[in-house]
């Protein structure tokens, strides 16, 4: 009974180890692989969408925009990111110029 | 009548350098293409309002009637760009955080006097015109001198490529992002919508830039006439104009010679500018012959009003030397 108890008890020691194994690889392959992974296609994200704010709005940093005109109506979609880039960028403020998001 | 060979398509631009009579020429053909029975529109950008004074009465931008089957438009290329910025303007107030309302507003008041505003604000009107053309059977455009036209009508070529870069580079935002959605979880990617307004919108003004360049480069649809003087420098610009045309695919129509000399000019000084003018028109033989051409007399008065127009009309003749009747 002790036997069958004690059986027991390292069955299910066994799988719980065997979960905590699985979990420790699953966390390994997060921080190994996906974590990195994750980032890079996050920080290729905000590059992209930041050169996209560039090209649109290319005449805040005195660069002519010969489509300024039709880039014009993006604005209410665009306003927000501009907010987020100067905040990443480490400016608390909005760069001279450019709008006067806060 | 001579007026016809311009009159064969359903678009017709008149343009020229400035001062050579576009706007007289345009109105009797457009005058002419109402008396045959067309339902004609005369579209004038001439933010001087030449149009009006030629008709003697005041013109807007909505179509106005003027003769039996003739209406004409007087577009303002800076109040053509107050309404742009105006639309935009509402739509901001719809889409933008209220807190950043007052601050686009404002930009866009920047952009509204911004160099190129009112040249992409009067185009978007040309194509909305071009357009909505069902209404007409013919529309005629009066434009500006010739300089200020090309850039116009280069402009969806250049645009296009423009906005074409801009919808490439949207793309790849829109794959990162979902690429980004799908690794993070739905939570940590809040505000990346599935569908991209940006882009859509983009690829909506892509699309009316193609329609409206399709529309003038097609031969059957669209033909650009010019007039000239028989002078030496608007030979020249136009000799060059219909180069830049033919880059951008636009079909020519034809040359109007306005302002040709009577054939037996009374006085010493109008008869030393016939023996000259003999050879400017030498010269527009030479180089523009293959073309169909028209000559218009020089007039005694400027022609006013719709009957002066339709007399001016009936004067204009195939051949350069005055027909003898």
């Amino acid at each position: 009974m002790r036997s069958g108890k004690g059986r027991l008890s390292s069955d299910t020691s066994f799988w719980s180890a065997l979960r905590c194994r699985l979990q420790s690889a699953r966390e390994i392959y997060e921080g190994v692989y996906m974590a990195p992974y994750r980032s890079t296609i996050h920080r290729e994200y905000l590059r992209q969408r930041d050169l996209f704010l560039i090209l649109g709005f290319s005449d805040l940093l005195g660069v002519p925009n010969p489509v300024q005109f039709y880039t014009l109506e993006l604005l209410p979609d665009l306003i927000d990111q501009f907010h987020s880039w100067h905040l990443r960028m480490g400016m608390e403020q909005p760069p001279e110029g450019g709008f006067r998001c806060c | 009548m001579s007026l016809d060979p311009f009159l064969l398509r359903p678009i017709v631009f008149f343009g020229g350098k400035g001062g050579v009579g576009k706007t007289t020429l345009a109105a009797a053909a457009a005058l002419h293409s109402a008396s045959g029975g067309a339902r004609t529109l005369l579209v004038s950008t001439d933010p001087a309002h030449s149009t009006g004074d030629l008709f003697g009465t005041d013109l807007g931008p909505q179509p106005s009637s003027v003769a039996a089957g003739l209406w004409v438009a007087e577009i303002d290329p800076a109040l053509e760009a107050q309404a742009y910025i105006d639309d935009v303007k509402d739509r901001v107030e719809q889409a933008t955080p209220p807190r950043l309302v007052a601050e686009v507003e404002r930009q866009l008041d920047v952009a509204r006097v911004s160099p190129g505003a009112e040249e992409a604000a009067l185009f978007e009107r040309f194509a909305r015109i071009m357009e909505e053309s069902g209404r007409f059977e013919r529309i005629v455009f009066d434009t500006a001198p010739t300089a200020q036209t090309l850039r116009l009508l280069s402009l969806p070529e250049l645009m296009s490529a423009w906005i074409s870069g801009l919808i490439s580079r949207r793309r790849k935002v829109t794959t990162l992002g979902r690429m980004w959605r799908n690794v993070a979880g739905a939570a940590a990617a809040e505000g990346i919508e599935a569908t991209d307004p940006i882009l859509e919108a983009l690829e909506e003004r892509m699309e009316r830039f193609n329609k409206a360049r399709a529309t003038l480069t097609d031969p059957e649809r669209t033909a650009f006439t010019f007039v000239v003087v028989p002078e030496r420098l608007p030979i020249l610009e136009t000799h060059r104009a219909m180069g830049t045309l033919a880059r951008y695919g636009i079909p020519v129509g034809g040359l109007l010679v306005n302002q040709v000399l009577p054939d037996k000019p009374d006085g010493r000084f109008l008869r030393r500018r016939k023996e000259r003018e003999a050879g400017y028109l030498a010269e527009i033989q030479y180089r523009f012959g293959d073309w169909p051409s028209a000559y218009v007399p020089l007039l005694d008065e400027d022609p006013r009003g719709v009957a002066g127009l339709r007399r001016l009309a009936s004067l204009v003749r195939t051949d350069p030397a005055e027909e003898s009747d």
